[in-house]
C-alpha cells in the first residue's frame, strides 16, 4: 500500500523530470548549432564569390560554397518525389478501395516491411543494382543522380502509400455512400469525391516524404553523392547534397572556416526539414505516426 | 532541365572565353566537353579538388566529380569501370594490375606522419614504441614520456593506402589493437586527432598543419625536406590509376597534373613534386 | 466504354501496388545474389559468429552484431522511460498549456535530420564525454551514440504513446474519477494497463529505427571492430560497417560480408514489422 502511494506521488514528478530532460537536451543541441553557426550564414556561404544572380541562373559555375549542394538536394528531392507519387498514390488507392482479404493482408505486410527497412539497406540495394547495370550495359551506368533518386523513391514510397490509404479509409461511410447512391460508378466516386476529400492527408504524406528525401544521407552516400561535383548537369552526373556535405565536413574539415560552412549547412538543412514537417502537421493534424519510423 | 542548362552553358562559354585571360596549361581543355569521375585515395582530394575547380572554371562544359573512399576503393572502382580515375596512395599490386589492366601515374611524393594532439608533449617515438602502442601493449602516455592518460588509438579502414604504407613501414606489419577507433580519410584523421588531446594517429604529410603535432619517428622529423632527402622512411607516392591507356579528356586531366601548373598545385597543397 | 476505363484504372492501381511489392522483394534479391557465395560455401552462420580479421582472411560480423545490440539496448534503456514520462505529462489532464507546448516541441523534433544529431554529437557530446569521464577514452563510444540516438528515437515514441493513451475509452477513466480516484490513479491503474499494446508497438517501432540508424553511430560511435566490454568502448554497428566497407572489391569476401550485414538487417526489420502488424491487429480486436 505504501508502495502504491509512493508510486502515485512519484509519477507526476518523474514525468515532469523526463520532460525537462528532453527539453533541455534538444534545446542544448539546437542552441549549440545556432550559437556556433549563425555567424557563418551569409551570401558568401551560399554562393561563394560568384554573384548570387549568376549562380541561380546557372550563368556561372560556382564552387567552394553550398549552392551546388543545395541544387543537388533540390533536384534529388524533386526527382525522388516525382517517381514515388504516382506509384504511391495508385498503390494506396488500390489498397484502400480494391484490395480484399488475403491480398490486402499480404500487401499491408509487404509495405510494412518496406517501410521498416533501414535506409542503408536500401542504399546498398541501389549500389548493388548500379554494379549490376554497369556490368550489363558495358560501363554505361555509374552511381548518379538518377540512381540515387530512384533508391530514395523506394525509401519514401511507403509513406505516400500509407498516407493515401489512411486518408481514404478515414473518410466517413456516409460520404462514401452518397455518390454511389446517386448512381456514380466506383471510379467516379473515388476520383470525384473521395480523393478530393483525402487531399490534405495525401499532401501531408507527400510533404513528409519530401522531408525524408531531403535529410537522408545513408542512401545517397552509397549511390552517387560526392564531395565536389559542382551543380549536377544531367541525370547521370554525380552530385553534391546538403546532408552528405554536413557528414563530409564533420569528419574532414581542413580548417575552422570550412567547419563553419558545415554549421551553416546544418542550420539550413534543419530549417528546411522543420519547415516541411511543420507544414505536414499543419495540413493534417494527425499524421500517421508509424510511417515516420524509418531508420536512417 | 538538361537542355536548358546546356543552353546556359553554351552561352556562358562565350562569356568565359571573353573573360578568361588565363592562358597556359588549361588551354588543352578548350573545346572539350564531358564528364570525369575521380574517387579513391583521400590524401589526393585537396589537389584533385583544386585541379577540378580550375579546369571547370576554365571550361564549364567539363564536369569533374571528386569523391573519396580510400585507395583500395579507388583501384577497385576504376578497375570495375565505375569511375574514370582511381586514386591510390599505394602502388597497385601485381594482381590488381594484371586483372584490371591498370595504368599508374605517380604525380606526387608524400610521407605518412605519426601525429598527436599539440597539447600532448610527446614528440618523438621509436619504431618499437609506435608498434607497441598500435599493438595495444603500451596503453598509457606515461610509458613513452607523456601524461598519465590512456592512449586513444586512431587508425584507418582496410581500403586506405595510408594505412597500408604505415602498417608496412612503421608497424613492420604488426598487429593493430582491436579497440582502435576507425576514421575514413586523412581529413577525418586530422579532425579526430586535433580534437582529442590523448590521441595518436597517422596522416599524409600534405594534410599536416598546426592543429596537429608531428612525432619524430626514430628521431627523424616528419617533414617534406626529410621525405625528399629520403631520410624519413614512411614515404610513398600518390598515384592516379586508369583502366588501360587513358584517352581523351581523362588523359588530359592526368596530363594537366604533370604540367608546371599542376605540380604547383601539388606543392601548394603540401606534397612533393615529382619533377 | 466507361467500364473498360474503370477496369484499366483499377488495373493501373493494382499494378502500382504490385510494383511496390515487387520492389520490396527485389531489394531482398539484390542483397541475396551478391551474398550468395557465402551461402553456397556454407559460411553464412560462421560469418554471423566469427571475428573480423581481414588480414587473416576472417570476415565474421559478430563484433558488428554485438556493437549494434549494445548501442540499441542502451538507447532503448534511456529512451523508453524518457518517452513514457513525456507521454504521461502530455496526456494527463491538468496543466493543459504546458502539455500542448511540449507536444508541439516533440512534433517538431520528429523533423530534425539524423545527420544533425551526428554533427552536434561530434562537436558537443563527444568532447563532453571525453572530458567528463576519466575513462571516457576518445569519447567516441557506445554511450555517446546511445545518448544522441535517444533524442532521435524518443519523439515518435512519445507521440505513439500519447496516441495509444487517447484511445482508451473515456468512460473507463471517468469511472475512476467517479469513485473518487485522482488523475494519477486513473492514469496508473486504467489508462496505462489498457494501452499496453500501443506502448509495445511504439517500443518495437523505435527499436527498428535505432537498430537501422546509420549516421549517428557512424559519426560518433568510433567504429572500432571489437566486442564491447564497457560503455566507453568504441564500437562499429552493422549499418556503419556497410557504409565503411561498401567500396571493396566486388569479388572479395569483405564485400560479400557486408551483404550478410544487410541481409541480417533485412531479416530483423522484417521480424519487427511483422510483430508490429500482429500487435496492431490484436489491438484492433481488443478495442
Amino acid at each position: 500500500m505504501r508502495f502504491r502511494r509512493l508510486l502515485e506521488q512519484a509519477v507526476p514528478l518523474l514525468s515532469l523530470m523526463s520532460s525537462i530532460i528532453l527539453l533541455a537536451a534538444i534545446t542544448t543541441v539546437l542552441g549549440f548549432l545556432f550559437l556556433k553557426g549563425w555567424q557563418s550564414l551569409n551570401f558568401q556561404l551560399l554562393f561563394g564569390t560568384t554573384p548570387p544572380l549568376d549562380a541561380i541562373l546557372f550563368k556561372r559555375r560556382v564552387f567552394d560554397c553550398l549552392f551546388p549542394a543545395m541544387v543537388g538536394t533540390f533536384s534529388l528531392v524533386c526527382l525522388a518525389v516525382c517517381w514515388a507519387i504516382p506509384v504511391g498514390i495508385a498503390a494506396g488507392i488500390y489498397l484502400a478501395e480494391y484490395a480484399q482479404g488475403k491480398i490486402r493482408i499480404f500487401f499491408n505486410l509487404i509495405f510494412d516491411v518496406l517501410a521498416g527497412l533501414p535506409s542503408i539497406v536500401v542504399g546498398l540495394f541501389g549500389f548493388s543494382i548500379t554494379i549490376f547495370l554497369n556490368k550489363q550495359l558495358s560501363n554505361q551506368i555509374y552511381p548518379c543522380l538518377l540512381i540515387s533518386s530512384i533508391a530514395l523513391a523506394f525509401l519514401v514510397l511507403p509513406y505516400i502509400i500509407r498516407a493515401t490509404q489512411a486518408s481514404l479509409e478515414g473518410q466517413p461511410e456516409s460520404l462514401r455512400l452518397t455518390a454511389l447512391a446517386l448512381g456514380a460508378s466506383k471510379m467516379q466516386n473515388i476520383v470525384r469525391v473521395l480523393l478530393p476529400q483525402s487531399l490534405p492527408g495525401i499532401t501531408s504524406g507527400v510533404i513528409l516524404a519530401t522531408g525524408r528525401c531531403a535529410e537522408d544521407t545513408a542512401v545517397i552516400m552509397l549511390t552517387g553523392a560526392v564531395a565536389t561535383a559542382g551543380v549536377p548537369r544531367s541525370l547521370f552526373s554525380s552530385f553534391e547534397a546538403l546532408p552528405f556535405y554536413i557528414y563530409y565536413i564533420s569528419s574532414q574539415y581542413a580548417d575552422q572556416e570550412e567547419l563553419a560552412t558545415g554549421y551553416g549547412a546544418a542550420i539550413i538543412l534543419l530549417f528546411i526539414c522543420l519547415m516541411l514537417f511543420s507544414l505536414a502537421f499543419v495540413i493534417k493534424k494527425r499524421v500517421r505516426l508509424s510511417a515516420q519510423y524509418r531508420a536512417h | 532541365m538538361k537542355k536548358s542548362l546546356g543552353v546556359f552553358f553554351s552561352l556562358l562559354m562565350v562569356v568565359a572565353f571573353a573573360t578568361d585571360s588565363l592562358a597556359g596549361a588549361l588551354d588543352i581543355f578548350t573545346g572539350e566537353k564531358g564528364e570525369v569521375r575521380i574517387a579513391g585515395g583521400t590524401a589526393h582530394i585537396p589537389v584533385m579538388k583544386e585541379a577540378a575547380i580550375r579546369i571547370m572554371r576554365h571550361n564549364p562544359d567539363i564536369h569533374i566529380s571528386v569523391g573519396g573512399g580510400g585507395s583500395g576503393a579507388g583501384i577497385k572502382q576504376v578497375g570495375e569501370g565505375l569511375i574514370d580515375i582511381g586514386n591510390s596512395g599505394r602502388k597497385a599490386n601485381e594482381d590488381e594490375i594484371s586483372r584490371y589492366g591498370l595504368q599508374m601515374f605517380k604525380w606526387a611524393i608524400d610521407g605518412v606522419a605519426i601525429v598527436v594532439n599539440p597539447v600532448n608533449k610527446v614528440r618523438s617515438l621509436s619504431q618499437e614504441q609506435v608498434a607497441a602502442i598500435y599493438a595495444g601493449t603500451i596503453t598509457n602516455w606515461q610509458e613513452v614520456g607523456g601524461e598519465d592518460r590512456k592512449i586513444n588509438i586512431y587508425t584507418r579502414d582496410e581500403a586506405s593506402g595510408t594505412r597500408a604504407v604505415f602498417w608496412k613501414k612503421a608497424l613492420a606489419k604488426g598487429n593493430v589493437a582491436k579497440n582502435a577507433n576507425f576514421v575514413v580519410s586523412n581529413g577525418a584523421m586530422k579532425a579526430a586527432v586535433s580534437q582529442d588531446s590523448y590521441a595518436i594517429g597517422y596522416v599524409s604529410i600534405g594534410h599536416m598543419n598546426d592543429s596537429l603535432a608531428g612525432v619524430a619517428f626514430n628521431s627523424i622529423e616528419p617533414t617534406l625536406a626529410n621525405v625528399q632527402s629520403g631520410k624519413y622512411p614512411i614515404a610513398r607516392g600518390l598515384y592516379s590509376n586508369t583502366k588501360g591507356e587513358p584517352i581523351g579528356l581523362v588523359k588530359k586531366v592526368i596530363d594537366y597534373l604533370f604540367t608546371a601548373e599542376g605540380q604547383e598545385i601539388v606543392v601548394q597543397k603540401g606534397f612533393i613534386s615529382v619533377k | 466504354m466507361r467500364r473498360t476505363t474503370e477496369q484499366i484504372i483499377e488495373k493501373i492501381c493494382f499494378f502500382s501496388a504490385l510494383i511496390s511489392g515487387f520492389i520490396t522483394c527485389s531489394i531482398f534479391l539484390f542483397l541475396l545474389i551478391p551474398g550468395l557465395p557465402l551461402f553456397r560455401g556454407g559460411h553464412f552462420f560462421s560469418i554471423l559468429t566469427g571475428p573480423w580479421e581481414p588480414g587473416l582472411g576472417q570476415f565474421g560480423i559478430y563484433p558488428m552484431i554485438s556493437g549494434t545490440l549494445a548501442v540499441t539496448m542502451l538507447t532503448m534503456l534511456f529512451a523508453f522511460p524518457l518517452s513514457l514520462g513525456c507521454a504521461t505529462l502530455i496526456s494527463m489532464e491538468g496543466n493543459f498549456r504546458l502539455s500542448r507546448l511540449l507536444r508541439k516541441i516533440v512534433e517538431m523534433m520528429t523533423g530534425v535530420p539524423t545527420v544533425i544529431y551526428g554533427f552536434v554529437g561530434i562537436f558537443l557530446l563527444v568532447p563532453l564525454v571525453r572530458n567528463f569521464f576519466v575513462n571516457g577514452g576518445s569519447g567516441m563510444c557506445i554511450l555517446s551514440a546511445a545518448l544522441m540516438l535517444t533524442l532521435l528515437a524518443s519523439p515518435t515514441m512519445i507521440l505513439l504513446f500519447c496516441d495509444s493513451f487517447s484511445r482508451v475509452p473515456h468512460s473507463y477513466g471517468d469511472a475512476v474519477l467517479a469513485v473518487g480516484g485522482t488523475e494519477v490513479q486513473k492514469f496508473l491503474y486504467v489508462t496505462l494497463p489498457c494501452s499496453w499494446p500501443g506502448i509495445l508497438m511504439g517500443f518495437t517501432l523505435a527499436l527498428g529505427r535505432v537498430l537501422g540508424d546509420t549516421l549517428v553511430a557512424l559519426m560518433i560511435a568510433g567504429n572500432a571492430v571489437q566486442v564491447p566490454g564497457s560503455l566507453f568502448d568504441s564500437v562499429r554497428t552493422l549499418t556503419s560497417h556497410i557504409a565503411l566497407v561498401f567500396a571493396a572489391d566486388y569479388n572479395s569476401p569483405e564485400f560479400q560480408a557486408i551483404f550478410a550485414c544487410a541481409i541480417f538487417l533485412y531479416f530483423f526489420s522484417t521480424l519487427l514489422a511483422v510483430s508490429v502488424r500482429l500487435i496492431h491487429s490484436r489491438w484492433r480486436i481488443n478495442t
